[in-house]
């Protein structure tokens, strides 16, 4: 015990020998190049986007009025915001808890050993590697009523009894891009489990076996709890880049039919390029932003204090 | 003695055969839900157009043909330069990413400074917005400075999202290389910076590899920004380049396709070669940070 106290208080003795003004300086130095290029290119922009929001904005700035906090009363009533807020919502929760599934899945399927794992593993990559636009073309392709196998599939099979337009339709519309998005991302997740997967050690599952455990009171008392620091990780950086991802739906759908497939990094890129209304899209910009922020403390503090109980 | 052991043996490999069996149907199920639309990619972009409108459809073309490939390349096509265009806009990107980060990331990695906390939270709340919430402010700018349609509006705006990303990166793989090294280099009379230069560098070397395959990779197929910025046809890169086969009523889908896999086959190539390189990065940097 008292061994592994001195070690964790090395680095910190080390740090203060090092600690001087000279080591402030050219540690301002190194990073020097990046901070500027961040302040000017990511968070003066952002901050624009707040001052734009308070405006009544299009292309030419010339017509820019001032509406203050008013702005955001008119927000409020409008009934785009609680349709885009429950589509990304929707999007987003589905996206992440599929992948979250099928990446833990495939992650132990690939920690197995069998026939072909190294292609597989090779391969089961391929769709998070491909670029985003090509992957909303080749699922529309599959979707398409007349051209996709889809259809054609699922009317052998004899699930369905006519070919349905499944980007076409307002209820089904997101849900299809959902299955899409599901299937892109997901060896995000694989690789994220299976290198945690990795660094559990044989030992436990040793240990676990002497004790008499079957192989799901493995998984559940000895995997889940030695990943669940990644698993943490993972589920929030998937939350956040399936929050604003952009490329499949306006790919597959552009939002529609009847924007009823929007969610906010489309919409926010319509009302602005689109229909050139750069106050609205400010706005909305500023809700999905303060939202994920939001989210992102609680997640954070929450995980922080379970981590702390356990 | 020895025959008990192989009976032994025997009954245990019997015990596992279902299971091997069923692991063995779960692959198979994995790898048939992952390539399904790449086979769909293939299959299209092998048929003539006669086979392509056939319904029902069929996924194995009768008479495969490569004309669709030649068609993306041939005349009235502006394929080449779209790829001559991605191609430039993605590797000066990842030169200009590349230079920044590697001395950001290792003051991040390495050294002590105030506010290094602050900045490195900045960095990650820079991943908490989408472009899309940034686009208007910097295409205004952009149209302040008479930069847009051109390959600079590009490369600027990429390295808006490939900075944190980089710099994030690298810091893992700087992570990864024993302070100790350093130190004694430092010991044995060379400066901060040449122990940096002459020593960690070398070492890095594989992570930055991967880290500019990455940062190639997510600028090769950024959208948002080149659907926005460019608005010459001769400008384009090729994620907006290849809606030239989707016609206002109809889709060339063969020539789509057999593009797309033209694009898709750069990065796959590439991420062949640093996967583990670059899985390492990622997982590493994820739960170190």
């Amino acid at each position: 015990m008292k061994k592994e106290g001195e070690e964790l208080l090395l680095p910190f003795l080390k740090i203060r020998v090092m600690n001087n003004k000279k080591e402030w300086v050219s540690g301002y130095l190194f990073i020097l190049p990046s901070l500027i290029l961040l302040i000017i290119l990511v968070f003066y922009p952002l901050f624009l986007t707040f001052i734009y929001s308070f405006y009544d904005m299009s292309l030419t700035s010339a017509s820019a009025r001032y509406l203050g906090w008013e702005a955001f009363q008119k927000l409020s009533r409008n009934r785009m915001l609680s349709l885009i807020f429950n589509n990304s919502l929707t999007w987003t929760i589905l996206v992440v808890f599929f992948q979250f599934l099928l990446g833990l899945g495939s992650a132990l399927l690939l920690n197995k050993s069998f026939v072909g794992r190294t292609l597989l593993r090779g391969i089961v990559i391929l769709p998070w590697v491909m670029p985003g636009v090509i992957a909303g073309m080749a699922w529309r392709l599959i979707y398409d009523p007349q051209l996709g196998l889809l259809n054609h599939y699922l009317q052998t099979l004899g699930i369905i009894n006519q070919p349905l337009t499944w980007l076409s339709s307002p209820t089904m519309a997101l849900y299809a891009v959902i299955f899409a998005a599901i299937w892109k991302g997901f060896p995000f997740s694989t690789i994220m489990y299976l290198a945690g997967l990795q660094g559990v050690p044989p030992e436990l599952y040793e240990a676990a076996e002497i004790d008499g455990a079957n192989e799901r009171k493995k998984l559940s008392h000895v995997t889940l709890p030695c990943i669940k620091p990644v698993i943490t990780v993972t589920l929030l950086l998937t939350f956040i880049w399936t929050f604003n991802y952009f490329e499949l739906v306006y790919i597959m759908t552009g939002g529609g039919p009847a924007e009823k497939s929007h969610i906010f990094p489309t919409y926010i890129y319509d009302l602005a390029f689109k229909r050139f209304r750069f106050g609205d899209a400010s706005r909305f910009a500023v809700v999905d932003f303060l939202f994920l922020l939001i989210f992102s403390l609680f997640y954070v503090r929450l995980s922080f204090r379970s981590e702390e109980s356990s | 003695m020895s025959g008990s052991v192989l009976e032994v043996r025997k009954v245990h490999d019997q015990e596992k055969k279902p299971e091997q069996i069923i692991t063995f149907i779960f692959a198979l199920l994995l790898a048939i839900f992952v390539i399904f639309p790449f086979v769909v990619m293939v299959s299209m972009s092998l048929k003539t157009p006669g086979e392509q409108f056939t319904s029902p459809p069929y996924l194995i073309p009768h008479r495969p043909t490569l004309s669709n490939y030649l068609h993306v390349f041939g005349r009235g096509s502006m394929f080449a330069q779209y790829f001559l265009n991605s191609l430039l806009i993605a590797s000066v990107s990842t030169l200009i990413v590349l230079g920044v980060s590697v001395f950001s990331s290792y003051g991040y990695a390495r050294m002590d400074f105030p506010g290094k906390n602050v900045f490195l939270v900045l960095l990650l709340l820079s991943q908490l917005f989408p472009l899309a919430a940034i686009i208007v402010p910097l295409y205004r700018i952009m149209g302040n400075l008479k930069l847009i349609d051109s390959y600079f509006s590009l490369i600027i705006g990429y390295l808006v999202f490939s900075v944190p990303v980089g710099v994030w990166l690298l810091r893992s793989f700087f992570l990864g290389i024993p302070r100790e090294l350093e130190e004694a280099a430092i010991i044995d009379g060379c400066t901060r910076f040449q122990a940096f230069w002459k020593i960690v560098i070398p070492l890095v070397r594989p992570g930055m590899g991967a880290t500019a395959a990455y940062i190639f990779f997510i600028t090769w197929q950024e959208f948002m920004f080149a659907l926005t910025f460019i608005t010459s046809e001769a400008k384009r890169t090729l994620p907006v380049g290849i809606f030239d086969f989707v016609g206002q009523y109809e889709t060339n889908w063969g020539n789509l396709m057999a593009a797309s896999i033209l694009i898709c086959i750069p990065v796959f190539i590439l991420f062949l070669f640093v996967q583990k390189q670059l899985v390492g990065g990622l997982t590493q940097g994820a739960i170190k940070g």
